[in-house]
């Protein structure tokens, strides 16, 4: 099996105490603890403001334990993308902000939507996944 | 000005022909500033005593559209054990045991129902790790 480790540290001086919490996980496949997550898609897109687009195009297996990372590349401090999921949001990614979550895409309406505000963005993305359904050609 | 850095590294010797080793570093800054993020809902753990879902964070207690983050982590070790997080009534996905997620809540109060932060565990008895930078 493959093995994907996805490891988290974060520091902060906001309480009197110096905090940093660090977490490390195994990228496995939904339920299991013998096989791990063993595809990927990885990609870099320009996104022009405006318009939302599925940041994540092909229609991975529902309800499998995917997980998607996205980055935001742009240097502007004011530029941000909003993340969607069925239309409900999620939050702003801004300029060097980057996020991890474990993607359920339920339905066909729960993609991962991404919309740039205030100027192109550039976003780097990952998603580990169990399979996908395919676009015949 | 407090700061706060995140750091993420995502490593596999066999999942490509070609090393994966991807590592990025963000500094948590406020909404369109450079200013660090000034709150903290400090590091906690829930444990839940039954399979109800269960609001972690209500979005009306927070401004909407800051640049809050949000930590999470499934301290089980059983590997069938997950929470269902939602946010508002749309799901995200599920977190296994020891798997953590780290995004940006812009703690929604524009829609119906509010983004609030919801967790339902698969088990009566599970515990999450989680914590809240705010940008208020």
């Amino acid at each position: 099996m493959a093995t994907t480790t996805a490891a988290v540290t974060l520091t902060s001086d906001l309480l009197s105490d110096n905090m940093s919490v660090s977490a490390s996980t195994t990228c496995m496949k939904a339920g299991t603890t013998a096989d791990g997550l063993d595809q990927m898609e990885y990609g870099l897109v320009e996104i022009a403001t405006g318009t939302q687009f599925d940041l994540v195009c092909s229609t991975p297996t529902a309800s499998k334990g995917s997980k998607l990372y996205v980055k935001n590349h742009s240097i502007d401090e004011t530029y941000y993308v909003k993340i969607m999921i069925d239309s409900q949001d999620i939050g702003r990614l801004y300029a060097g902000d980057w996020m991890f979550i474990p993607a359920d895409f339920h339905d066909a309406n729960a993609d991962v939507e991404i919309t740039a505000l205030t100027g192109t963005n550039k976003i780097e993305y990952v998603l580990l996944h169990e399979g996908t359904a395919l676009t015949a050609s | 000005m407090a700061t706060t850095t995140a750091t993420l590294t995502i490593s596999s010797t066999d999942l490509l022909s070609d090393e994966l080793a991807l590592s990025t570093t963000a500094t948590l800054t406020g909404a369109g500033n450079s200013t660090g993020l000034t709150g903290t809902d400090g590091l906690a753990r829930k444990t839940t005593g039954n399979t109800s879902e269960y609001t972690l964070f209500a979005a009306a207690n927070y401004t909407d559209d800051k640049a809050n983050k949000v930590y999470l982590k499934n301290m089980s070790v059983t590997a069938a054990q997950y929470f269902d997080i939602k946010l508002g009534d749309i799901q995200m996905g599920r977190l296994y045991a020891g798997d953590w997620a780290f995004f940006p809540w812009n703690a929604d109060t524009g829609t119906t129902p509010d983004a609030d932060v919801l967790i339902t565990p698969s088990h009566s008895s599970m515990t999450l790790e989680h914590m809240l930078f705010t940008d208020e």
